[in-house]
């Protein structure tokens, strides 16, 4: 009985402790992928080339975040090396604070400018914090894929982040929810930003309860733009892929 | 401690406590231990559990009152009920914006600048607290009781004919409900086109339909409940169901069913009806299996979820409290799983331990206080 009790407070000890190594890596489930990526499989491998969006309504480069690198710039660096001989550009393109309905709307111009293979849509955190509707949202988000997809490019909807500080205020799983079945219906893939992140809170990787700036946040856009590179090789089964 | 009125079916309180606990684990954000509540394994939630039995439990004790001592008695009755979960409503709420103005002064790792877009709200703290004063400012998680409060109020207009003609005041809250999902009714909410969590014109149909079972609809249907048939389709549903909303979360297993089978996302707001009749049908199987007599419950396994269930009220108000509690532990100390764990355990012990307190109180209140000191109907009424 004492040993089994000594074994249950070195396990809750354990959890107490901060996590030794900083590791990206993820279980596999959190990043399989299951809808392939055609548009941007061609556009690498007939032309060389690869474009990709990313929309989002994150007000990133404000405040504290001015001048730090987001998990975009990370994903280019990342995809550079991954696929030599490819001109990989990544643009990002963001309304502050803005929910779904303004998102949507910029897109016809966004997608007619741009051309992308792929577009990235960060989407759910404004709509979760104003409360939005979940069956409207839905909606919407499904008629922005179809605009994208009349575009001839490939998406990918990736959730809200997971924010243990602030996700007693607001609840983005109906969002998420939403996000899966149109992810579903459209055959697209869904980038679980938030159970990613969720995983490296719980096993330790990082602390993601600060307060202040402590250097977190490039850290864990290289992590995410990491995965998200490796994320897009192996749904476009692209050359660096290790599965080929 | 007794805890036995006369006459009461104890697995209304037992599944009352039941669904407290689920509450609480589902509130705490982020907590692993909410796989093991009701919502992960089909489409219903706690918040059916809850709402079934409080209008179950309602209609039971004010009907009695309300049919020996008049309308006016028992209106009133309720209407004190419906001010006292309002004053908890306020309570909840000055712990809900201590806490977010606390964070919105300190809160600055720019990893969250989207997240903190919500302490806008807090721009004009004046026209919050009359906004939620008003019920139209409603913090996460407290949102049931708002509904309660509504679903009370407005109770003595639909206990009296529900007394007099069940049937046809279901038949109206029928209407009533297929009206409001129709024209899209519910209150709306400051600021933006936010509208209730809960809306009540929807939720007031579960409301209404544990009232008729307590009044004896029940026993009407009775028959139809116990037939083979009926057995077979919940079984069937309950495991459609709990198939789809685990498989659902693994991505890709679910890609290959068709549109028509793939039901979810439900929308809790309005009550859908696919969470309405899971809700049922795991009601009817429940109801079928388990006796009211069952020895079980009589069992000191059971006390601790009657004791809580018995105190509904003070225990939900508890559970928000130490629901916000929780979290800020997990997020301060750490939010490794067994961490998770052992708060979502002694999150429980203090529930159990203040709805035991609560419940001797109510005990030597009776005791001291005039004749007759075991009666079972003032002991019903305090509970309901």
């Amino acid at each position: 009985m004492s040993i089994r009790c000594a074994a249950v407070a070195l396990w809750l000890l354990a959890g107490l402790l901060p996590g030794a190594a900083e590791n990206c890596s993820v279980s596999h489930e959190l990043v399989a992928t299951f809808a392939p990526l055609p548009h941007v499989h061609d556009d690498v491998v007939k032309n060389k080339k690869l474009n990709i969006l990313v929309v989002s309504a994150a007000p990133t480069q404000v405040g504290a975040a001015a001048g730090l690198k987001s998990y975009p710039s990370f994903m280019e660096t990342a995809l550079k090396e991954r696929l030599k001989n490819t001109e990989v550009s990544v643009f990002a393109f963001s309304v502050p604070r803005k929910p779904i309905d303004d998102v949507v709307a910029a897109l016809p111009p966004l997608l007619k400018e741009r051309k992308p293979d792929l577009v990235i849509w960060q989407t759910g955190t404004v709509e979760a914090i104003r409360a939005m509707d979940p069956d409207v949202y839905g909606e919407k988000l499904m008629a922005g894929v179809e605009l994208i997809q009349a575009a001839k490019s490939d998406v990918i909807l990736m959730n809200q982040q997971y924010s243990p500080r602030t996700d007693f205020m607001f609840d983005g799983a109906p969002y998420t929810d939403n996000m899966r079945y149109v992810a579903q219906a459209r055959d697209i893939a869904l980038f679980n930003r938030y159970e990613i992140m969720k995983y490296w809170a719980e096993t330790g990787v990082f602390d993601l309860s600060g307060m202040r700036n402590d250097g977190l946040y490039e850290k864990l856009h290289k992590c995410l733009g990491g995965l998200l590179s490796d994320f897009i090789v192996r749904a476009g089964s692209l050359p660096g892929s290790l599965e080929q | 401690m007794s805890l036995v009125p006369a006459g009461r079916d104890l697995r209304l309180d037992f599944f009352r406590g039941l669904s407290l606990w689920f509450i609480f684990l589902d509130h705490v954000p982020s907590n692993a231990m909410a796989w093991l509540t009701v919502r992960n394994y089909g489409f219903s939630d706690a918040s059916e559990i809850f709402v079934f039995i409080s209008g179950y439990t309602a209609a039971f004790v004010y009907g009695r009152v309300m049919n020996e001592r008049g309308f006016v008695v028992g209106a009133a009755r309720i209407l004190k009920r419906a001010w006292q979960i309002y004053v908890a409503f306020v309570f909840l709420f000055v712990f809900y914006v201590a806490e977010i103005s606390y964070l919105a002064t300190r809160f600055q790792n720019p990893l969250y600048t989207e997240e903190t877009g919500f302490f806008e709200f807090l721009q004009k703290p004046e026209v919050i607290l009359i906004e939620a004063l008003k019920l139209r400012f409603l913090p996460a998680n407290v949102d049931v009781l708002p509904l309660y409060i509504v679903l009370m109020t407005f109770f003595p207009l639909v206990l009296w004919p529900l007394l007099r003609w069940p049937n046809i005041t279901l038949a109206c809250s029928v209407a009533f409900y297929t009206l409001a999902r129709v024209l899209d009714w519910n209150i709306s909410l400051y600021p933006y086109d936010r509208h209730w969590f809960f809306n009540p014109f929807c939720w007031q149909l579960l409301f209404v339909i544990g009232g008729w079972c307590a009044l004896g609809g029940v026993t009407q249907i009775e028959k139809f409940l116990k037939s083979r048939t009926v057995l077979v389709l919940s079984i069937l549903f309950l495991l459609y169901a709990a198939a789809l909303q685990l498989s659902w979360l693994i991505p890709g297993v679910t890609r290959k069913l068709p549109t028509w089978a793939l039901v979810l996302p439900l929308n809790k707001s309005d009550l859908s009806l696919f969470r309405l009749f899971h809700f049922l049908a795991l009601a009817n199987i429940i109801i079928r299996f388990m006796p009211m007599d069952a020895a079980f419950l009589r069992s000191n396994l059971a006390k601790p979820l009657l004791l809580c269930g018995q105190n509904s009220l003070e225990i939900f108000c508890l559970s928000v409290f130490l629901s916000f509690s929780a979290h800020f532990f997990i997020t301060e100390v750490s939010a490794r799983l067994p961490v998770q764990m052992l708060v979502s355990f002694i999150g429980i012990c203090i529930m159990v331990a203040v709805a035991a307190l609560m419940t001797w109180y109510r005990d030597i209140d009776r005791r001291g206080g005039k004749p007759p000191p075991s009666s079972p109907k003032n002991l019903g009424e305090q509970i309901a």
